[in-house]
């Protein structure tokens, strides 16, 4: 049982680089929580901290009720799965497993019960009596994983454990963990910089930049309503398409406008920037929310050259140049396009996202 | 292109084998003339291989002890003949055992010192960290010439002139950052994760240290053994300042003294050098097989 929680913390290095900065964070018990972040935007010490490898220099740490600031990384109920999966090199893949047990004075009996076990769920039996550099790198990773799984710790951290892993591999283990976490019933806190990982293992996401929280929520809450331009353009796949402009007025509504392209604001956010026409603002665009269209535009349509097709299989990505910017669209593979055609594309108007020119901050959520 | 590839391994081949020659002939010589009478030695052209092997040389260093030689009965022996033995014969044995004295104890506390230093150098973050480490090479730029005088006042103060302690520490002085050098550089080769990983598994900084980076460490840990054993073994200069009788003398000194005698007996020499040798030929024969590359491979994905 674990409820960790960050109190204004902090991670100040005394050549004054901010590593953290000022940290409010309640995790769960038994949640899945994702730091979600470019290198370097602090995900990594904050998963130190919970460990215990990095000190707290500013604010408090809680496990449940108790400041844990100072107290050693092998006096907290913590287990780790690391990238680079750190296995012991001398030890075979049973005395890895085993060794968190024996150094927390397990009997003997217990320690081999629960390797075994750990071995079995994992499928890695037969590689008990090898040695790391034996095995692939899908088989270290589940040795990783069986590491920090026989502690039955009441925290479980992993630092990007698939990053090094490949495609379809990747794909697998993210069901095994989500799996994983659902049996151990413990808290997780998954560390990535892949968003397709934090938007399937998370229950919640935690957005960071340079040491700054951007959003937390839940993967929906994330993905469809982003707090600011770097979450919006963070996650998506191809990321989101930004396009300079202004409010103005359209026949009476409210409109974002850029050259010929005009796109009328929904009645709820039209009434929320209301009496705002002529602010600079930044329209965003998700690829997926638009569709090949033929008819007139109705203030919901961008109009634009195609630059390239690219089919990916299910669909097909379009690079379009609109108002002197290109693109990326994402749309169904029965519309037959060209590079060089002009093409009208249909804007679900319900899911623009608009910015702030200035702070970048979101306007409607 | 086979032939320039045949002619380049024919060069290394002939390359190793002169540089072998070099370094090996001295030793060879030592060892066969060890064996050689002092008429023997002294013959033109010198006996690559003894015509009347004799044990007489090492004989004379393990009797040694029941004769006495002085200025009256030193030509008893004939020096032709390699009869004569050198005043202080008998100090060769009990010196070789103070120097084994002195570098076991500077190689065990040596590695007291330089190993927990060079996991805190290498793996804990703390201000001044890299100036201490330039700092400890620094002190291995002075030539111990120039460290003779304080050395030797230090001593003095402390009351330890000619006590095997007197060389035990300012050996360890010596070595200790060098060592640490050494090691530092290979805890920092190691990667940070498992550093990491054995303290979330549940060790101290301690433990880790012993339980995790030691046993990946051993190569360089018997690099380190053998550069203390042999510093300690050979060291010449501070053993001549510090000791000044069998109390302390080590071996170097006391072979040494041979050449200062009434005659010089080139073949007992000879047969103490073969005998200062051994020891640290065993400890390297011991420690050889600890040296093995790529203990660490499969630490970290490749």
């Amino acid at each position: 049982m674990a409820r960790i929680k960050f109190e204004g913390v902090g991670k100040h290095y005394p050549n004054g680089f901010v590593a953290l900065e000022n940290l409010n964070l309640d995790i769960a018990d038994k949640e899945f929580l994702v730091l979600l972040g470019p290198s370097g935007c602090g995900k990594s010490t904050t998963l130190n901290m919970i460990a215990g490898l990095e000190d707290v220099t500013e604010g408090n740490l809680f496990f449940d009720n108790e400041v844990m600031n100072t107290v050693p990384p092998h006096k907290r109920d913590v287990a780790m799965v690391f990238q680079s999966y750190a296995l012991y090199p001398n030890k075979t893949v049973y005395e890895n497993i085993a060794f968190g047990l024996r150094m927390r004075k397990h009997p003997a009996d217990e320690v081999d019960r629960r390797v075994r076990d750990a071995a079995r769920r994992l499928e890695i039996v037969p590689l008990l009596e090898r040695r790391p550099d034996q095995l692939s790198g899908g088989q270290r990773q589940r040795v990783a994983l069986g590491r920090a799984m026989v502690r039955q710790p009441s925290v479980f951290l992993m630092d990007e454990p698939l990053s090094n892993l490949d495609a379809t591999l990747r794909i697998s283990m993210r069901a095994e963990i989500k799996q994983l976490h659902q049996a151990m019933q413990t808290t997780f806190v998954y560390v990535t910089h892949d968003q397709a990982e934090a938007l399937t293992l998370a229950d919640r996401i935690v957005v960071m930049r340079s040491g700054v929280v951007q959003q937390i929520g839940k993967p929906d809450d994330i993905y469809e309503r982003p707090r600011n331009m770097f979450v919006a353009s963070f996650l998506g796949n191809p990321p989101i398409n930004f396009m300079d402009g202004t409010l103005a007025l359209e026949n009476g509504r409210l409109a974002f406008k850029r050259g010929q392209t005009a796109l009328t604001l929904p009645a709820s956010v039209a009434e929320r920037l209301a009496g705002q026409a002529g602010r600079a603002v930044v329209l965003g665009i998700r690829a997926e929310d638009v569709a090949s269209y033929g008819g007139a535009s109705d203030g919901d349509c961008l109009q634009g050259r195609t630059l390239a097709v690219l089919p990916v299989g299910s669909d097909q990505f379009l690079e379009i140049e609109i108002e002197g910017t290109p693109m990326f669209f994402r749309v169904g593979k029965e519309g037959q396009h060209k590079a060089g055609d002009n093409v009208t594309l249909k804007v679900n108007l319900n899911r623009l996202h608009l910015f702030d020119k200035q702070d970048s901050q979101s306007l409607i959520w | 292109m086979k032939i320039t590839h045949l002619g380049r391994r024919a060069l290394l081949f002939f390359s190793s084998l002169l540089f072998a020659i070099y370094v090996l002939a001295p030793i060879g010589w030592l060892v066969s003339s060890s064996f050689q009478s002092e008429a023997e030695i002294t013959s033109v052209p010198p006996h690559w291989i003894p015509h009347q092997p004799t044990f007489e040389n090492f004989a004379t260093i393990f009797t040694a002890k029941d004769k006495v030689v002085t200025y009256e009965n030193r030509k008893e022996g004939d020096t032709a003949t390699g009869g004569f033995i050198p005043s202080t014969a008998k100090n060769l044995l009990p010196s070789m055992w103070n120097s084994l004295i002195v570098a076991v104890s500077v190689v065990i506390l040596n590695l007291l010192v330089s190993v927990p230093a060079a996991y805190a150098l290498a793996k804990i973050r703390f201000i001044g960290r890299d100036s201490s480490i330039y700092f400890m090479l620094t002190t291995r730029v002075i030539p111990d010439i120039a460290l003779v005088v304080p050395f030797f006042l230090f001593v003095q103060q402390l009351g330890l002139l000619d006590s095997l302690l007197s060389l035990i520490i300012t050996y360890l002085a010596i070595t200790v950052p060098f060592s640490t050098f050494i090691l530092t550089g290979y805890f920092e080769s190691l990667p940070d994760d498992l550093d990491k990983a054995a303290r979330v598994d549940g060790c101290s900084r301690l433990q880790t240290l012993l339980l995790v980076y030691l046993p990946l460490a051993l190569p360089s840990l018997v690099a380190v053994v053998l550069f203390t054993f042999l510093t300690s073994w050979n060291e010449f200069l501070l053993a001549l300042m510090f000791t000044q009788t069998l109390a302390s003398q080590t071996m170097p000194i006391v072979v040494a003294s041979f050449t200062s005698d009434f005659n010089i007996s080139f073949s007992f020499i000879n047969a103490a050098g073969v005998l200062a040798i051994v020891p640290p030929v065993v400890v390297a024969i011991m420690f050889e097989r600890y040296i093995v590359s790529g203990l660490t491979a499969g630490a970290v994905k490749g």
